[in-house]
């Protein structure tokens, strides 16, 4: 696959993804230079291809992803992969607040530590964290997983609907109707293929599975009562 | 959504320039207003006063009257005053003074013609320069670039809580505390309560704006006996709502952020200086190929960054 270099400067970021399309579409592999953080970089991308962020991103790199494969050589911002349906986003570095918010599918994998909020109303999909998670991760989350191979802040799986969050290193809270649970043999043997199709470690992690406690899913009540028994 | 900035300088340099790059990096966070609180070389005497009139047609007999009230607490002109000559209605003036005998007394007195013209700043190194428009407009019109000192602050301000005017805009000087000044990104749910509370000691607000409160109330834990430190930490479970705010001193910036983790703080530290912004991409201004920034977004956060030249001295 050829590739070409696309360089972003302070050049504007509608006319950046539209030349990222295209150079995805005529099937280049595509390398974006000079990055600046800047935000809305890679929103949009097609069901094929390779972009590589050789830099730092800012706000919502990746989101609406439909199936590329994103790297992104430093940190990203807020809301990495945002609402993406498909495709990989790898942030070798740190990955701010929201990420994976309302992500649909596909599979985010950050290096380093993530901030708040990761995975906020996921519906499906996995966010591997190779660092920690940060305050709320899990904050509402629907389905998918989580996965950390180092610890969580404060408030882990807060609000949880039927999402996963794993975690193998220590937890400094779990958040409100949010309980751990002994994972089953199968579901820990499906994380551990998941970390190796990855290329990280094969060792033993004693893994924490957090869910809802469900206590919150009183919707059908009317009875205010019944809220103040969380 | 507004923007923040900080920026200390190991040595005095072009803190100015500096501020005006963060906050024109983060001009799409709000361009209603604005404003920089900048620390220049301490007069040998005296201190500086920044003012804001609102109607140029009144300047020089709004000029007079704060020079009467100056006079009257033993102060005066060092200097002659320095005025823009933009064609607004409202306009800016910068004094160099003689102390006046006792700051809160001058500044009282001072406010009774705030409807007029309002003190912006006073201290012996902090000056605030503010107005409507984004940073590239404001630097302009007030020769932010050239503007040498070691350390400051900038915002950009979208209006949510008051309006959009330049007295409305940050940053803002904690009255009547001498070179204190505070910038803020965030909401104040229980502004009220803790405004009622400092009124009920005699503070006075220029403003509808609920940064002002954090200012004052800041500097009020200080004067109780709280170091900056143990104010900052008391802020983050007394204040309620979301913020990540910035107060500056003559030793320093200081930085708190909510139990919500709601509001971000990106900053590169690296001997002795600071670049702060809300976005890292502000960060990238200053220093393109620096990657180890370091992002404030938990919960409950405090930090102080000392100027060096301070440190050196304790």
């Amino acid at each position: 696959m050829s590739e070409k270099v696309i360089q972003v400067g302070h050049r504007d970021i509608r006319i950046i993804n539209q030349e990222f399309l295209a150079a995805l579409e005529a099937g280049y592999s595509v390398v974006v230079t000079d990055t600046l953080s800047r935000h809305n970089l890679g929103v949009g991308l097609p069901q094929s291809g390779k972009i590589h962020f050789d830099g730092s991103v800012g706000y919502y790199c990746g989101g609406l992803n439909t199936g590329t494969d994103v790297r992104v050589e430093n940190n990203a911002g807020w809301g990495t992969g945002e609402a993406m349906s498909g495709g990989t986003i790898t942030v070798n570095g740190y990955s701010g607040m929201s990420t994976g918010a309302a992500m649909l599918g596909g599979l985010i994998h950050v290096k380093g530590d993530c901030g708040p909020r990761c995975g906020v109303a996921m519906k499906a999909g996995d966010i591997v964290v190779e660092g920690n998670l940060g305050y709320q991760a899990g904050f509402m989350a629907h389905r998918g997983r989580i996965i950390a191979l180092g610890g969580a802040g404060p408030s882990c799986g807060d609000a949880l609907w039927e999402a996963e969050v794993w975690v193998a290193g220590d937890i400094e809270s779990l958040g409100v109707d949010a309980k751990i649970v002994e994972p089953e043999a199968e579901e820990v043997e499906e994380i551990n293929a998941l970390l190796k199709q990855l290329g990280l470690e094969e060792r033993f992690r004693d893994w924490r599975k957090i869910v809802s406690e469900q206590k919150l899913w009183y919707f059908e009540s009317r009875d205010a009562n019944s809220w103040l028994m969380i | 959504m507004c923007g923040i900035a900080g920026r200390i300088l190991n040595q005095e340099g072009g803190v100015g320039r500096d501020l005006v790059e963060l906050m024109d990096a983060q001009a799409h966070r709000g361009a209603d207003s604005t404003g920089f609180a900048i620390y220049t070389k301490p007069l040998p005497e005296g201190g500086k006063v920044r003012l804001m009139g609102f109607d140029r047609r009144n300047l020089n007999s709004d000029l007079d009257d704060v020079i009467k009230i100056l006079k009257s607490h033993g102060s005066d002109l060092l200097t002659d005053p320095q005025i823009d000559d933009a064609s607004t209605t409202h306009y800016s003036v910068r004094l160099e003074v003689r102390e006046p005998a006792n700051v809160e007394s001058w500044i009282a007195e001072a406010d009774l013609i705030s409807n007029r013209i309002e003190v912006l700043s006073y201290g012996i190194s902090l000056e605030i320069i503010k107005d409507v428009g984004d940073a590239k407009a404001v630097a302009d019109k007030h020769n932010l670039r050239i503007m040498q000192g070691t350390h400051g602050l900038g915002h950009a301000r979208l209006a949510t809580e008051s309006d959009v005017s330049p007295k409305a805009s940050h940053p803002f000087w904690a009255r009547p505390f001498p070179d204190v000044a505070i910038v803020h990104n965030g909401q104040i749910t229980n502004y009220y309560l803790w405004r009622d509370k400092l009124e009920l000691q005699g503070y006075r607000f220029m403003t509808e704006n609920d940064s002002e409160l954090l200012a004052v109330w800041i500097s009020d834990q200080k004067r109780k006996g709280l170091s900056l430190q143990q104010a900052l930490i008391k802020s983050v479970s007394e204040i309620d709502g979301v913020f990540t705010f910035m107060i500056s001193d003559l030793n320093g910036i200081g930085l708190a952020k909510d139990r919500f983790a709601m509001k971000p703080l990106v900053t590169l530290e690296s001997e002795g200086e600071l670049i702060a912004a809300t976005e890292e991409q502000a960060v990238r201004r200053i220093a393109p190929d620096r990657w180890d920034v370091f992002n404030y977004d938990g919960p409950s956060m405090t930090q102080i960054w000392p100027l060096r030249t301070i440190e050196a001295a304790a």
